[in-house]
């Protein structure tokens, strides 16, 4: 989806939900090390674009919070950083993956039942 | 590349200092694996043009920088308002006073002269420089504060609540965080003017070599400076603990009933010790109030009317600490003593 087709209001809404989803986007594609850049690749090849700004800080945050473990590495005389979950950051993902899909069960429902209502309505 | 050194260079001074190196050879590293990325020729250095796209599309250093940081306040918004208020009370208080200064400098003489046109000056002048002192003290005090403070004037949206909490705070003898920075505020001040400006408690009058002042408090009082320095050092340490603590408890109230024995002890040394005014024949003359008395009544008078002063609060110290024992620890009101194990 394009931004720029978007009102103003509707980007800072759809900014928000993003924003919600992000960590749990991140957390998914760290089941094998990435470093920054590969990551970011990664989830704008999936449709997922996430500002670079955002990015790392957020890596670091996770980390401090124990749910990513990463370590600096040379490589072609560069070095790099790599991330990759944690044990623990595992476990969360999971409890995060179960409650994703029950909120997203739950908001496709109201959705549905929604648009049932404009329908008749109509 | 020394574009990208001066970018780093820019954000280096905007970050918190922990993990400030690390942090920016992760920026350098995806600036690298940007530019990497997207130079069309990768035998030939990148183009500046190149560089410079990617240090737009990174974005300006002081929003990078921010995103790393946690922000940090000198006052922040939890205890602004306080502050505000409690910075218009002191400056209207400095103000009054200077202003009382003035109204009695200018009762004393008969004409409206150049001399008293220039005492004039100097006391605005005075008035602004107290001005600034005062707004000097509140803001380091709110500064302290703004480090110390507990959770409890924090917004606390996460903590579990239960309707009950507001049964037991209403038990809780909750302390006033705009009524605590006034008292530690005026404390810190009065420290420094007995221990520093002593000499300036006094009468002030204005002849032709400018301004003079004579003390009021005689050599008599210095000995008991080291004493009131202390108890009222104890008051701004209490007052900092009820700030971090947020309401009353055991230790506290034993503490406030320690010091007010502390202070009552003081006080009765001060007035069963000799007189500690004087008021000298010189200054009286130079006032110029045409009263019948002589500077020695008038000094009799005077400490006659403290030590009456001194008693009045030695019965509201003792009154304070009944009631403070009282709320404590016969209506429970004040919590009990937090023992961690």
């Amino acid at each position: 989806m394009n931004d720029d087709t978007l009102s103003e209001q509707t980007r800072s809404l759809v900014q928000e939900l993003r924003r919600g989803v992000i960590t749990l986007a991140v957390l998914s594609q760290l089941h094998e090390e990435q470093y920054g850049y590969s990551l970011m690749k990664r989830l704008e090849h999936r449709g997922m674009q996430v500002d670079q700004g955002t990015l790392y800080p957020l890596l670091r945050r996770l980390e401090e919070q124990k749910l990513l473990e990463s370590d600096w590495r040379v490589e072609a005389s560069r070095p790099r950083r790599y991330y990759m979950l944690s044990q623990f950051g595992k476990k969360v993902l999971q409890e995060m993956r179960t409650e994703w899909t029950r909120i997203k069960t739950t908001v496709d429902d109201l959705l549905t039942n929604e648009k049932e209502k404009e329908n008749e309505i109509n | 590349m020394k574009l990208i050194d001066l970018y780093l260079d820019d954000i280096r001074h905007r970050l918190p200092p922990r993990n400030r190196e690390d942090i920016l050879n992760e920026i350098r590293s995806a600036l690298m694996d940007m530019i990497e990325d997207r130079n069309p020729d990768p035998e030939q250095a990148p183009e500046d043009a190149l560089i410079e796209s990617v240090l737009m599309e990174f974005g300006p250093p002081r929003k990078v920088a921010r995103q790393y940081g946690t922000q940090s306040y000198l006052i922040g918004p939890r205890i602004y308002p306080s502050y505000l208020m409690v910075l218009k009370i002191v400056l209207i208080i400095v103000a009054a006073l200077n202003v009382l200064g003035l109204i009695v400098s200018v009762a004393g003489k008969t004409g409206f002269d150049a001399g008293a046109f220039d005492a004039i000056l100097q006391i605005i002048g005075g008035l602004f420089s107290s001005l600034f002192s005062a707004f000097g003290i509140v803001t380091l005090v709110f500064a302290g504060i703004e480090r110390t403070a507990s959770e409890q004037w924090t917004v606390e949206l996460d903590q579990e609540w239960h309707p009950d909490d507001l049964r037991q705070a209403e038990d809780k003898e909750h302390v006033n965080l705009a009524g605590l920075a006034i008292e530690i505020t005026l404390s810190l001040i009065f420290i420094a003017l007995i221990n520093f400006f002593l000499n300036r408690i006094g009468i002030y009058y204005f002849d032709d070599t400018g301004w003079i002042s004579e003390p009021i408090l005689n050599d008599n009082f210095r000995p008991y400076i080291p004493w009131i320095t202390a108890y009222v050092t104890f008051d701004i340490a209490l007052n900092l603990y009820l700030i971090r603590k947020g309401f009353w408890d055991k230790l506290a109230t034993i503490l406030k009933v320690m010091i007010n024995a502390f202070k009552i002890a003081v006080t009765i040394a001060i007035i069963s010790g000799p007189s500690i005014i004087t008021v000298t024949e010189s200054a009286w003359q130079r006032l110029n109030f045409d009263l019948s008395i002589t500077a020695e009544q008038l000094s009799r008078g005077l400490n006659t009317g403290l030590n009456v002063l001194l008693g009045l609060a030695i019965f509201g110290m003792v009154v304070e600490s009944i009631q403070y024992l009282y709320k404590g620890f016969i209506k429970g009101r004040h919590a009990s003593i937090e023992i961690k194990s």
